[in-house]
């Protein structure tokens, strides 16, 4: 499974795609089968939305019980905060989504992020 | 401190609304992020994991009170009421909005502060000895050829597009507070025969991928040919650095693919046909000279006696005094380490509140002077002893009277994968661990002087290499794994660290570190610190103790 990420252009927050917008939720994104061309699409989609976000692309996901969690570490710091201020960053919103990602862990490769040698 | 005069504040006023521009045609869409970026980055900001990096440039980590305030006052207003301070002694706003980002150029600017050159492949700001002008083993003050490097160097035409990055470090004294051997030039004060002021000179040490301590090319550079030579090392490594491959593009890799006697060579050359026109004239070293006159410092006895006092009755305060005061070169003051360590926190990170007392006290006993160091910490470098307990209490009530200077506890930690954008683990959360196993202060007194650094990538901007106990995140299938190196050193006896075996699990780490430190305690010797230990015994024993379980 994979979801869609970038940074807002404005702040620089973490957002992820959800029905051709922007949202802060991991847990509110689209989620793509690893097969499913409409992945790729909404990518190429994204990427021309140059006024509104930075540097988006596909990230892999894993299930974490009943919620998707990113496959890297990397991935996974940015869907929540950083882990050496807990109130910053998404997690400071709480609720079982952001304590799913909190207990994910193992299943990790490279750097999580698809196709990122081809990016630009 | 230097002051900048008119013609400086137009340059910032300049490059504010500049950029102020530059913002609004990337908001509007008239140019792409590929236009916008090295724009962005000339002026100190980056795209990290959460949010906006604005890096602001404290010139060789030095600040009065009001530029303390203003950005502490910055960090409430624009960011998360904190700040980052950094091994390039700046500071980091971590939280940062695009569209923030030109009034905060211009609150900068207010006080004479900006954050142009702390990115890009230009000369960045200058390490300078945090205890200039202040400690009793001065041979020169550094802030005075570190400040005239900053003009030389700022906006300059030739050198604003290098091959790579350029750090400078300028030491004050025999004792290297600065990492000079593994900047890419460290200049040693040093005095010649008759007295006469001069720079031992390194050119091509470094960190990151290829750690290498820096050969001298010049035992004795007079002071006075400092800015020839200065334009001759950057000419030959402007002409010859490789721009093909950006991982061969510092200059140690041009001094050791021409051997350092031919980088010599050419340097030398370039330098007797810039001759004696590219030097500063002594009257403008003269006129830097005198904006770090020495303080007017007052004619005091050698012992204070409220300090004797505080010292007896107060068993944290002589704790405080034992680790975090040095010898001052006047008698009857003091040079006041404020510790950025404190136990569980994160490294180098300072709240607005903190800065604003650290302010305070600067203004009421510090002479308005609070420096930046390396490692992350502030100083107040002219504190009278009979002011120094009432400094100590004033900090110890906003959590910065921590009494770790150089011990176990004051570890150095990039941002990493918490924040950076290039990191592939986590720095901090290592760093807390650590000093969290090792809080008991009389313990950590007991182990002494060791030096923990901690890089989340190679780019060592932990300075891992230079660690006694060096510490590298490194990503093994999207997992974090922690890299061991033992024996190196930042300081004079600067050396890169070997490393100790596989990496290990981020569980397993701060245990590795308590067995390396056991076997330091079992082994050492009357007065010998862990690297002194390490250096007599090898590394044969410490390797035992974290890996021999597995074997």
């Amino acid at each position: 499974m994979k979801a869609l990420t970038a940074n807002h252009l404005l702040d620089g927050r973490v957002v992820f795609w959800s029905q051709g917008q922007w949202v802060d939720r991991l847990a509110d994104a689209d989620l793509f089968d690893d097969s499913d061309p409409a992945g790729p699409e909404a990518e190429a989609e994204a990427r021309a939305q140059t006024k509104l976000v930075v540097d988006a692309y596909l990230i892999d996901l894993i299930q974490a019980e009943e919620f998707w969690a990113p496959v890297s570490y990397r991935e996974r710091i940015r869907a929540l905060g950083p882990t050496n201020h807990l109130g910053h960053g998404k997690q400071a919103d709480g609720g079982p989504s952001i304590a799913a990602l909190q207990q994910a862990h193992g299943a990790a490769r490279s750097s999580g992020r698809v196709n990122l040698i081809k990016r630009k | 401190m230097y002051r900048y005069d008119t013609l400086d504040r137009e340059i910032l006023a300049d490059r504010s609304a500049e950029f102020r521009d530059q913002v609004r045609r990337r908001l509007a869409g008239e140019i792409t992020e590929d236009q916008f970026k090295p724009l962005r980055l000339m002026n100190g900001l980056y795209l990290q994991l959460h949010a906006y990096m604005l890096r602001v440039a404290i010139p060789y980590g030095t600040l009065n009170s009001r530029q303390l305030r203003k950005l502490a006052e910055i960090g409430r207003t624009y960011d998360k009421g904190y700040g980052h301070f950094t091994t390039r002694t700046n500071l980091q706003f971590h939280w940062i909005k695009l569209e923030d980002t030109p009034d905060i150029l211009d609150a900068l600017a207010t006080v004479d502060m900006h954050a142009i050159q702390t990115s890009g492949n230009c000369i960045r700001n200058v390490t300078a000895d945090p205890y200039a002008g202040a400690t009793a083993d001065e041979i020169d003050d550094p802030r005075v050829w570190s400040e005239a490097i900053r003009q030389w160097s700022s906006l300059h035409p030739e050198f604003s597009f290098l091959p790579r990055k350029f750090k400078i470090a300028i030491t004050a004294a025999p004792k290297d507070r600065t990492a000079a051997r593994v900047h890419d030039i460290g200049l040693m004060a040093r005095r010649g025969r008759e007295g006469e002021l001069g720079f031992e000179v390194i050119v091509g040490g470094g960190m990151g991928r290829t750690p290498i301590v820096g050969p001298t090319v010049q035992e004795f550079l007079p002071a006075h040919r400092l800015f020839s030579y200065l334009e001759a090392v950057l000419r030959v490594y402007n002409r010859h650095g490789r721009r093909d491959n950006i991982y061969k593009a510092r200059i140690k890799i041009l001094v050791q693919a021409l051997g350092v006697d031919e980088f010599a060579r050419q340097v030398d050359e370039e330098w007797a046909s810039i001759g004696r026109d590219g030097d500063l004239p002594d009257a403008e070293i003269a006129r830097i000279r005198a904006a770090f006159a020495p303080k007017t410092f007052e004619t005091l006895p050698r012992e204070s006696l409220g300090f004797n006092e505080a010292k007896a009755q107060d068993q944290a305060f002589a704790r405080f005094v034992r680790n975090n005061l040095k010898p001052h070169k006047r008698q009857g003051y003091t040079i006041v380490d404020i510790s950025l360590k404190g136990i569980g926190e994160t490294p180098g990170d300072a709240s607005s509140e903190q800065m604003e007392v650290v302010a305070d006290l600067a203004e009421r006993f510090g002479q308005d002077d609070i420096r930046v160091t390396h490692e992350q910490n502030l100083v107040l470098p002219h504190v009278r002893l009979d002011d120094a307990h009432e400094v100590f209490l004033g900090l110890a009530k906003v959590g910065l009277a921590t009494p770790n200077i150089n011990l176990v506890s004051d570890i150095i930690a990039c941002p990493g994968l918490d924040y950076c954008a290039l990191a592939n683990a986590r720095a901090i959360i290592v760093a807390q661990d650590i000093a969290r196993r090792f809080e008991n202060q009389d313990r950590a007194e007991d182990i002494g002087e060791l030096k923990i650094k901690i890089s989340g990538c190679i780019n060592a901007c932990g300075h891992h290499h230079v660690g006694h106990i060096g510490i590298l995140g490194v990503d093994k299938k999207g997992e974090e794994f922690y890299q061991l190196t033992l024996g190196g050193s930042g300081a004079e006896d600067a050396a890169i660290g070997k490393i100790l075996g596989p990496a290990l699990p981020i569980d397993k780490v701060t245990d590795a570190i308590d067995r390396l430190v056991n076997v330091y305690l079992q082994e050492r010797q009357v007065n010998e610190r862990f690297l002194d230990t390490l250096r007599r015994t090898g590394d044969a024993p410490f390797k035992e103790a974290v890996y021999g379980d597995a074997h």
